[in-house]
């Protein structure tokens, strides 16, 4: 008896026990990393397919010769450059400079909004030279399907992460200003930055 | 509630240099893009470059390297995950594939 109540106060001495935080993080950081995991699955699973497709054709197009790579570069430069931004962001949040933090926001949204604007001139242009879900003019039917799923996912979380850091932007120049919230949208943009990453090398280069 | 993280700053100078760092891995991958080299050699290459700009990604731009153990772990998951995905489907594209793609 005396030994189950002194296991049970173990654990109710460990991080474990309730009350604080087993991973020693906010609760809302905790989520977002949660998100992130199981949104990464969703992405790991596109790539997997594609990969198993692209093994599965005999032949696929050349990708650097199809798109207009000066642009899939520059979208990636604007990318990285709007992450490295977004990072100072939150350090100007967490040592209390607000005025400073709404800056680097709006500088991380434009990033973000010329990253769309190039997705949407590269689409056009695809789409104008015939590309289909269904067919394409290069042959594999999938070839131009995987560039829709997977650049198409990618550019909506491109799209909702300027809306969330529109919002908080918005919140922290009308003074509701929170560093968590502040880090949580953060961390959303550099995995889509993450993301890109991976579309980068594997869809345009591999 | 730890909330240890948050005592590390890290600095202007070191979200920069991680910038330039990563646009050096950048175009390391793109000029990979375009070498005429062996295809499993370009994909593994691929592979290395492209981990590695996702380290620093989440360890300086995510914070992760002054997280716990417990979280650095978690975020490992889908990572591991896709491996075992990939285990399960690349042996079906050897030798005969059962679906062939068709090509017009």
């Amino acid at each position: 008896m005396d030994a189950s109540i002194a296991e049970q106060q173990r654990i109710l001495a460990s991080d474990w026990g309730g009350g604080r935080s087993p991973f020693g993080t906010t609760w809302s950081k905790f989520m977002m990393w949660i998100f992130i995991v199981s949104d990464a699955l969703t992405f790991a699973g596109f790539l997997i397919a594609y990969g198993f497709m692209r093994r599965l054709s005999p032949v696929w197009p050349k990708q650097t010769e199809v798109f207009n790579m000066v642009l899939i570069t520059f979208m990636t430069f604007v990318l990285i450059s709007s992450s490295a931004v977004m990072a100072m962001a939150v350090g100007a949040a967490r040592t209390a400079n607000p005025k400073l933090a709404v800056r680097f926001l709006a500088l991380t949204i434009v990033g973000g909004l010329i990253f769309l604007g190039c997705q949407a001139y590269e689409w056009t242009h695809f789409i104008e030279e015939g590309a289909r879900l269904t067919h394409n003019p290069w042959g594999v039917a999938q070839f131009a399907a995987s560039f829709f799923l997977i650049t198409g996912f990618h550019g909506f979380h491109v799209f909702s992460g300027v809306v969330i850091l529109a919002i908080v932007a918005l919140r922290a120049a009308l003074g509701k200003y929170s560093p968590d919230g502040v880090e949580n949208a953060g961390l959303y943009w550099h995995f889509i930055d993450v993301v890109w990453v991976f579309v980068f090398a594997f869809f345009y280069l591999l | 509630m730890a909330h240890d993280h948050d005592s590390h700053a890290i600095s202007y100078r070191t979200y920069l240099l991680t910038w330039v760092w990563l646009l050096v891995l950048t175009a390391l991958a793109l000029g990979l893009g375009y070498a005429p080299i062996n295809e499993t050699l370009k994909a593994f290459l691929l592979v290395c470059t492209t981990l590695a700009k996702i380290l620093v990604i989440a360890a300086i731009f995510m914070h992760l390297r002054y997280e716990r153990v417990n979280l650095i772990l978690l975020t490992f998951a889908p990572l591991i995950l896709a491996i075992i995905m990939f285990a399960f489907t690349f042996p079906e594209t050897l030798g005969t594939a059962t679906h062939v793609i068709a090509v017009r």
